[in-house]
């Protein structure tokens, strides 16, 4: 009799209501959760050693007389992290100003993306810093302009989290009041999300006007954040490699490539996890490698600009420098990058051309801009600090230790939580309209 | 209106590094941290090669990258042109340290060994007691822990605490009581030199006139208070030689 009476009852919550796996734990997904959780305790258990020793701990050592690197894999993934949040709220701001119906599937999983690295590229100059809390308070209290880490933590992280989450936002309240119609386990978190939203042509229309200009609004503010973070390194003067007027715009490029990269791979992962294959289609992923075909060139060329820059007619330093790039230390980095980067690029150049798009390829490309830019990343911090010394210092090296990588890994695995965690939470490709 | 400034006189120079000795002392710095740092180094190839000496404390330059970049104004430059870090604001980013173009900045990597604090001694030594009367550790500069100048901030090193930057800073806590820094002071051929400089009959700048003078790294506006006299600047095949504690890096 217990059984028979609770058998309908547990019916509906685990089986009807919510589309894509939206609240269902399946053994992989628990594995799935469990694994992530390690990884990121392992990263914080590293973090915790940092705390009470110091950076001692991890790789980076002193410029000058220590012959380190002081900035090393924190920062370079702070600005690949910050890169990747690109991705989403371009693509959704292009949806609502160039109306690219095809692209309104992988919106949400974009929206959801540029909320996520954000937070990981916060996380991750936070690592950087032995007193994270005297950093956020001092920030708060007694933050300068003046210094281009302020358009860091104002723009970047303020100003374009808090868009993107509201952005995220405006764009999802329609599916949760259409998902608190129905009786399911997280009915109540969608009433509450919902907030009394009524799915009337008014409402699309005052929809449609908000998201509009909330796009208008943040692809300037994009830009201007994703340079200021380029700033950081092309404002200096005395540190060789690194001043230069292509550093804001090549940040804004590499952050694109690598952010579309990021989207197209969370894309293919998603469609497979959440069974929504006829709903992201190959012809998201062609827009999208098309996208990425043109920001990926428009890096090459300046790429191109900078190899020329560097070795035509360089200053002693930098020719230091380049020498370190092009055939010494870094050589292999740096030919790995531009390997998998100009890879990228012709895969996608001979689909573009044969007018035949594969997932599969697409999502290769996706992998590859994706090591090409973490390498590129690295090479921006790490070289002008070892081998762009001024005055007759020895030059430096740095290698990353295994605390630096397991903080980074916790970081990849916490993203990867919070991403999973919102699948199982909410539908993260929207619904249809018929639903 | 005082401005602070050092003069390095390089053919007097003969590279003792007793204001590197000094400094550690004055200070009380951490191992394999140089906030005076005197190159040794050579140009030319064999046997046409040349020696010369640099002594290199902060260039507490005028328009000084390391107080733009910092993102909290703890790196800041005083009226007197004595730049400064407030250890007590700094977070520790070290972007100062990769906008300075001279390498004279220190990051605490960790806590200071308590070896280094009191010379390696064993304080409780029956021997020492005698001598210091049990004070623990036998040397430390009290000085350093005191709020500094009109803003009464915490500039002049303190107890290196671990997680914030730190450098030269002419010595503030002397040169507020009317000292000269301590490198200055302790210099056995008077190769460095220390004053006001925009007073034009300070001894400083009675030395530096009519003599051939450079100052490092100028092309890039920094615009440095401290003065090279006699010389030359290193150029880019200039190497070092003799490097003290190569194998420091903590």
């Amino acid at each position: 009799m217990v059984t028979t009476e609770a058998m309908p009852q547990r019916q509906p919550t685990r089986d009807t209501g919510l589309p894509q796996g939206v609240g269902r734990l399946t053994p992989t997904w628990i594995l799935f959760f469990v694994a992530m959780i390690v990884i990121t305790a392992f990263g914080f258990y590293a973090y915790l050693l940092q705390v009470n020793n110091g950076l001692v701990v991890t790789g980076l050592r002193g410029l000058g007389t220590m012959a380190g690197a002081t900035w090393g894999l924190y920062v370079a993934y702070y600005v690949y992290f910050i890169g990747v949040s690109f991705a989403g709220i371009t693509v959704a701001a292009m949806i609502r100003i160039f109306r690219i119906e095809k692209l309104e599937p992988v919106a949400r999983i974009g929206e959801l993306l540029t909320v996520v690295a954000l937070i990981l590229g916060a996380l991750a100059i936070l690592a950087d810093l032995e007193h994270p809390w005297r950093a956020i308070v001092n920030l708060v209290k007694l933050g300068r302009p003046q210094s281009p880490f302020f358009g860091t933590f104002t723009m970047v992280v303020a100003g374009y989290l808090f868009a993107s989450l509201v952005y995220l936002y405006v764009t999802s309240r329609k599916d949760a009041a259409s998902l608190a119609g129905r009786p399911s386990r997280f009915q109540g978190l969608y009433r509450f999300l919902a907030a009394g939203y009524k799915d009337t042509s008014d409402q699309r229309k005052i929809d449609r006007r908000v998201t509009f200009w909330l796009a208008v609004a943040i692809l300037p503010l994009l830009v201007i954040a994703h340079s200021t973070v380029g700033f950081v390194f092309g404002l200096q003067a005395g540190r060789p490699g690194w001043f230069g007027t292509l550093q804001a715009p090549g940040f804004v490029v590499l952050a694109g490539v690598s952010g579309i990269g990021n989207l197209i791979m969370l894309a293919a992962i998603v469609r497979v996890a959440t069974h929504t294959k006829d709903r992201i289609t190959i012809d998201a992923f062609a827009w999208l490698g098309k996208l990425l075909l043109g920001l990926l060139v428009t890096y090459l060329y300046f790429t191109a600009v900078e190899i020329l820059t560097i070795t035509y007619q360089p200053g002693a330093t930098e020719q230091g420098l380049s020498e370190a790039l092009l055939s010494g230390t870094y050589a292999w980095i740096f030919w790995g990058a531009i390997l998998s980067l100009v890879g990228a690029a012709l895969l996608l150049i001979w689909q573009a051309l044969t007018r035949e798009w594969s997932i599969g390829l697409i999502v290769a490309t996706g992998v590859l801009v994706n090591i090409g830019a973490v390498a590129k990343r690295y090479l921006i911090v790490v070289p002008s600090q070892t081998h762009g010394q001024l005055l007759p210092y020895p030059v430096g090296s740095y290698a990353p230790n295994w605390v630096e990588w397991a903080v980074v890994f916790g970081l990849f695995a916490l993203g990867a939580f919070m991403i999973g965690g919102f699948m199982k939470v909410f539908p993260i490709v929207p619904l249809e309209e018929a639903e | 209106m005082t401005k602070y400034a050092m003069a390095v006189d390089l053919d007097r120079c003969q590279g003792c590094r007793a204001c590197m000795e000094a400094c550690k002392i004055e200070n009380n710095t951490p191992q394999a941290v140089f906030w005076m740092y005197v190159y040794r180094t050579e140009t030319g190839e064999y046997p046409d090669t040349k020696q010369s000496f640099l002594p290199r404390p902060c260039q507490h330059c005028n328009n000084p990258p390391c107080v733009k970049v910092c993102p909290v104004g703890a790196r800041f430059r005083r009226d007197d042109g004595i730049v400064l870090t407030d250890a007590e604001r700094c977070i520790g980013c070290r972007y100062c340290e990769v906008a300075c173009p001279y390498g004279v900045n220190y990051y605490n990597w960790r806590t200071p060994d308590k070896a280094f604090a009191d010379y390696g001694t064993d304080s409780q030594d029956a021997d020492l007691v005698s001598l210091t009367g049990g004070l623990t550790p036998p040397y430390k500069n009290p000085d350093l822990d005191q709020l500094q100048g009109e803003e009464q901030r915490l500039t002049a090193g303190s107890a290196h605490m671990v997680g914030v930057m730190e450098k030269c800073t002419f010595c503030v806590q002397r040169v507020d009581k009317g000292l000269e820094p301590a490198c200055v002071d302790v210099c056995p051929v008077r190769a460095l030199h220390f004053g006001d400089i925009e007073d034009v009959n300070s001894p400083i700048s009675v030395y530096v006139r009519n003599r051939s003078t450079f100052k490092l790294l100028n092309e890039l506006g920094t615009d440095p208070s401290v003065i090279y006299v006699g010389g030359r600047p290193p150029e880019p095949e200039t190497r070092e030689i003799e490097r003290p504690l190569t194998e420091v890096r903590w």
